[in-house]
């Protein structure tokens, strides 16, 4: 069986930022893609957000976090983590799935976006989103939205 | 189902054995779940089957979640990361044999999680409220090492404990 390639309608996006929502208590990934023309923000939990943060800022924390321990498994079971997808969207709940290789047979894995984005992080391996996903955000002018975001308050 | 120790010390030999045979190791339960406004934090309460030895263990906020929706036996309408910790091992057919808390320096507290995959057994390094959320997920036992039982200052904290109101244990104390 040959390595599961990612679909051409797959856009690989990467994590630009994680902001707080003051509003909420929410943090809101933002995913950009290449060159990027397209935004996509998602809105997770504080501590999802924070574990997202962590894998960004290569931080090595003095115990394994979660997803570093996903990670071990995949090591002790010689699992590759591939990649993970942005799937759907269904009433503002994203899906995800993790793409794993054991010995030449491809597996997937249900996943939150939180996860599927923290764990891929934490293995450096690349994010897609469908381009179903992309076109379904809901406010047109969202690039704008987070811009106006990010004037008052800039992740350093 | 019974848990003996000797699982632990197979693959050892006969001076590795004797060294390790005094490190005993109790099978602990969850008892509960206690919000600790002091340290803004909670406390996870495992104790032992006839209630002689217990052990605390501080966790943020997210891994108490991870707790407590486990104890309640709360399915999340999406995985959350300990369920997907489990789907990951069930995908592969690995199984979580036990946990064992094993160590305390410093105020972290230490652990195991030994596995089976394939005939092997493998033994991964985590924190202890990582494994206490798959434990609970997966109805593994879990374990404490003596020596972390009697590192913590056990007087201290009983007195601590008794001063909490009932409902502090809220429905969690089962």
């Amino acid at each position: 069986m040959a390595p599961m390639k990612p679909d051409l309608a797959l856009v690989e996006v990467k994590v630009k930022q994680v902001i707080e929502d003051s509003s909420t208590d929410t943090k809101i990934v933002v995913l950009k893609n290449e060159d990027g023309s397209e935004t996509l923000p998602i809105w997770v939990g504080a501590s999802e957000g924070q574990a997202i943060r962590l894998a960004m800022d290569h931080a090595v924390s003095p115990r394994p976090m979660s997803h570093d321990l996903i990670r071990s498994f995949a090591e002790h079971l010689e699992v590759t983590i591939q990649h993970v997808v942005l799937t759907d969207v269904k009433s503002s709940t994203y899906y995800a799935t993790i793409h794993l290789t054991s010995k030449g047979v491809d597996r997937t894995l249900d996943a939150r976006p939180s996860d599927a984005i923290a764990l891929a992080l934490r293995a450096t391996r690349p994010i897609y989103v469908t381009r179903d996903v992309l076109g379904r955000r809901t406010a047109a002018n969202l690039d704008a939205w987070v811009a106006k975001l990010e004037t008052k308050n800039i992740e350093t | 189902m019974e848990f003996g120790s000797a699982r632990f010390r197979c693959h050892l030999d006969e001076n590795q054995r004797l060294s390790i045979i005094p490190a005993m190791i109790t099978q602990m339960r969850v008892k509960g779940l206690i919000f600790d406004p002091y340290n803004n934090a909670y406390i996870v309460v495992l104790r032992d089957e006839d209630n002689t030895d217990m052990l605390p263990i501080w966790v943020g906020k997210s891994e108490a979640s991870a707790i407590g929706l486990a104890i309640e036996n709360v399915t999340a309408p999406r995985p959350m990361t300990h369920d997907l910790m489990k789907s990951f091992l069930d995908v592969f057919d690995a199984k979580v044999i036990s946990v064992v808390i094993t160590d305390l320096n410093d105020n972290t507290y230490y652990a195991k999680i030994h596995l089976t995959f394939e005939d092997s057994e493998y033994t991964v390094d985590s924190r202890p409220s990582d494994a206490i959320a798959l434990a609970l997920r997966t109805s593994a036992p879990i374990f404490a090492s003596e020596s972390v039982i009697k590192k913590q200052s056990s007087d201290e904290l009983e007195q601590w404990l008794e001063n909490l109101k009932p409902e502090d244990f809220g429905k969690l104390d089962s």
